[in-house]
């Protein structure tokens, strides 16, 4: 165990809260990465990084999860490089029973020039949008990290120095757009699919893909928002090495923003709430909304439950009413959260968050 | 105006006469005397006082790479006898393993930041922890490397910044994905002129893009545009 607290564990030491599914979650994840560092060590190598992402990235894996996972190169060609997949996927497999999601996203080799050459257009299609923004908001390299760390300091980059209003400070407020913008279309898309999925999936698994679209994929989105709305009101109490420039220092916000970006969603949700100490209430209702549905999820009768409900469930099955709770409940703090105005968050929402 | 000149193992590799000669007609006023192999450590030492080095005002010493455990004493001996003549000594981080040893230097001694290869002294923190060891340490800031290990530049920027005051020369290269030194390419002139500010205009510039000798003149315009107050070299 780490000797230093993570933001969760200070925001629960000061609520007086105990959020045991979301500390169980962690200590899994962590004792499942270790694992698969160990047995894909010498698979990766300077020029290639095995990248997690979804719940094992987020800290949230538990036993019914799944592994995403990523071979990601930037490096010169190598035909022999697709002879690593089946290691790496055997080592997951012994992680994790769940093979990873059926859309192709994950579970094969993904190349740095069109993560970071493709941002908008026609070639910047759903998987590399999917992609680009999970590198950036829940991954994590398990191995060597050197290709994913370039990888991501150069998407950075490109959202950071082609906002010119961002570079200039021209705006009335510090945050960059660019990139805000491309977090606002990812969450969209994800709700957008879970309709395209409902349909072509026949309504199969639509109440749990619903569950985790109102809450990890919505938690998401959130870190995204608050990574942003960070730069105008200093959040990030720690810049790698300098205060925060604002406008014109490029290199530093990289690097700040790149050290925000390794904390996990909850840890980003767990840092600006104890920020603002009158948003205490808000906070306990959120982390305790979070912890249930992460409760819900580590059940496997529940989850198995919640897998199998029909397209639209009974209204009074007591499993599904309780996960539309948790949602609601979750959704009523945030609206709280993101509509304060003591914490300036109200200023942002209305300025960024609608057009 | 900047001080610039050249690695001469990038020139001749381990034939530093050669090397010499290959400069004589330009106007370049820096020379990195290279013993990046071990080998060539003891007869650069030996000839160091016979060499002609009259037309370059500073002289630096670039030593090997790679030390043997049980040679390590022997190494530093030949290198504090190049030191001697005030010539800083520019040393891998990785190369070091007895760093009481390397403390004799002072601050002649150059930490150079590395590729992505090696496994430290890549990025600010990894320096850090060098200069930790090495507190009267310089640093000899090589693009080439900063570049390879993160393309934005960030680290470099980082780097520049926050060792600004110990920042004694500067390696010019592109360094290529099989980290080989190599001419400038337009992507690294560009890369390079997001720091170029930074590097303080008292610090000389060693190139080592691994060239012949009659690329020469066109490196230097290279170089001069990617770092652009290094005007007047030729």
């Amino acid at each position: 165990m780490s000797p230093t607290r993570t933001p969760i564990q200070a925001l629960e030491a000061k609520l007086n809260a105990r959020w045991k599914n979301i500390t169980g979650a962690r200590e899994l994840s962590a004792q499942i990465r270790s694992t698969l560092r160990q047995d894909i060590a010498g698979l990766d190598s300077d020029d290639s990084s095995v990248v997690i992402s979804g719940s094992l990235a987020r800290d949230e894996f538990t036993s019914g999860s799944d592994i995403d996972w990523t071979l990601l190169i930037d490096g010169q060609a190598d035909p022999n490089i697709i002879d690593i997949l089946p290691h790496i996927q055997e080592a997951v497999s012994r992680a994790a029973a769940k093979p990873p999601g059926r859309e192709g996203t994950f579970g094969t080799m993904a190349f740095s020039h069109d993560l970071i050459h493709q941002i908008g257009g026609e070639d910047d299609t759903n998987r590399n949008t999917t992609r680009r923004i999970l590198l950036l908001l829940e991954s994590s390299a398990v191995g060597r990290p050197d290709a994913y760390e370039r990888v991501i300091k150069s998407v950075l980059r490109r959202y950071i120095n082609e906002d010119d209003g961002f570079r200039r400070g021209s705006g009335k407020y510090h945050v960059p757009r660019f990139l805000q913008n491309d977090f606002a279309r990812y969450w969209r898309t994800m709700a957008v699919d879970f309709a395209y999925k409902r349909r072509s999936r026949f309504g199969r698994g639509a109440a749990i893909r619903n569950f985790k679209l109102r809450m990890s994929r919505k938690l998401i989105y959130v870190s995204g928002l608050l990574t942003c709305f960070s730069c105008e009101l200093q959040i990030n109490a720690n810049p790698r090495l300098f205060p925060c420039p604002a406008p014109g220092g490029s290199p530093e916000c990289v690097a700040c923003l790149r050290d925000f970006l390794r904390l996990t969603p909850l840890e980003i949700l767990a840092t600006t709430l104890l920020a603002f100490p009158h948003l205490d209430a808000t906070a306990l209702s959120l982390f305790t909304s979070y912890d249930q549905f992460l409760g819900m999820l580590a059940d496997q009768g529940t989850r198995d439950h919640l897998e199998n409900l029909l397209p639209d469930p009974d209204p009074s099955d007591t499993t599904w009413c309780e996960a539309r709770r948790i949602t609601h409940e979750f959704r009523n703090s945030l609206l709280e959260l993101f509509f304060d105005e003591k914490s300036r968050l109200y200023d942002l929402t209305k300025m960024y968050g609608v057009f | 105006m900047r001080t610039v000149g050249f690695s001469t193992g990038a020139l001749a590799f381990g034939d530093f006469r050669r090397a010499l000669n290959m400069l004589r007609p330009y106007d370049t006023r820096a020379v990195e005397l290279s013993a990046l192999r071990q080998p060539e450590l003891g007869p650069l030492t030996a000839a160091s006082n016979d060499l002609d080095l009259s037309q370059f005002s500073y002289v630096a010493v670039h030593a090997p790479s790679n030390v043997d455990i049980d040679a390590e004493r022997q190494v530093v001996r030949y290198l504090l006898e190049l030191a001697a003549k005030g010539w800083p000594i520019v040393v891998h981080p990785d190369a070091i393993r007895d760093y009481a040893l390397w403390r004799a230097f002072g601050d002649l001694l150059c930490v150079e930041n590395m590729d992505k290869r090696k496994p430290i002294g890549r990025t600010v923190e990894e320096l850090t922890s060098v200069f930790e060891k090495l507190p009267d340490a310089s640093l000899c800031l090589d693009l080439g490397h900063a570049r390879q290990v993160d393309a934005t530049m960030t680290e470099a920027y980082l780097i520049a910044k926050v060792y600004e005051s110990k920042i004694r020369q500067v390696h010019v290269s592109e360094v290529n994905t099989c980290s080989k030194h190599d001419r400038l390419s337009f992507s690294s002139i560009r890369a390079f002129q997001l720091v170029s500010e930074l590097i303080p205009e008292s610090v000389p510039l060693i190139i080592e893009s691994v060239i012949e000798g009659w690329e020469i003149p066109d490196e230097l315009r290279r170089v001069e545009e990617a770092l652009p107050t290094a005007i007047g070299v030729i």
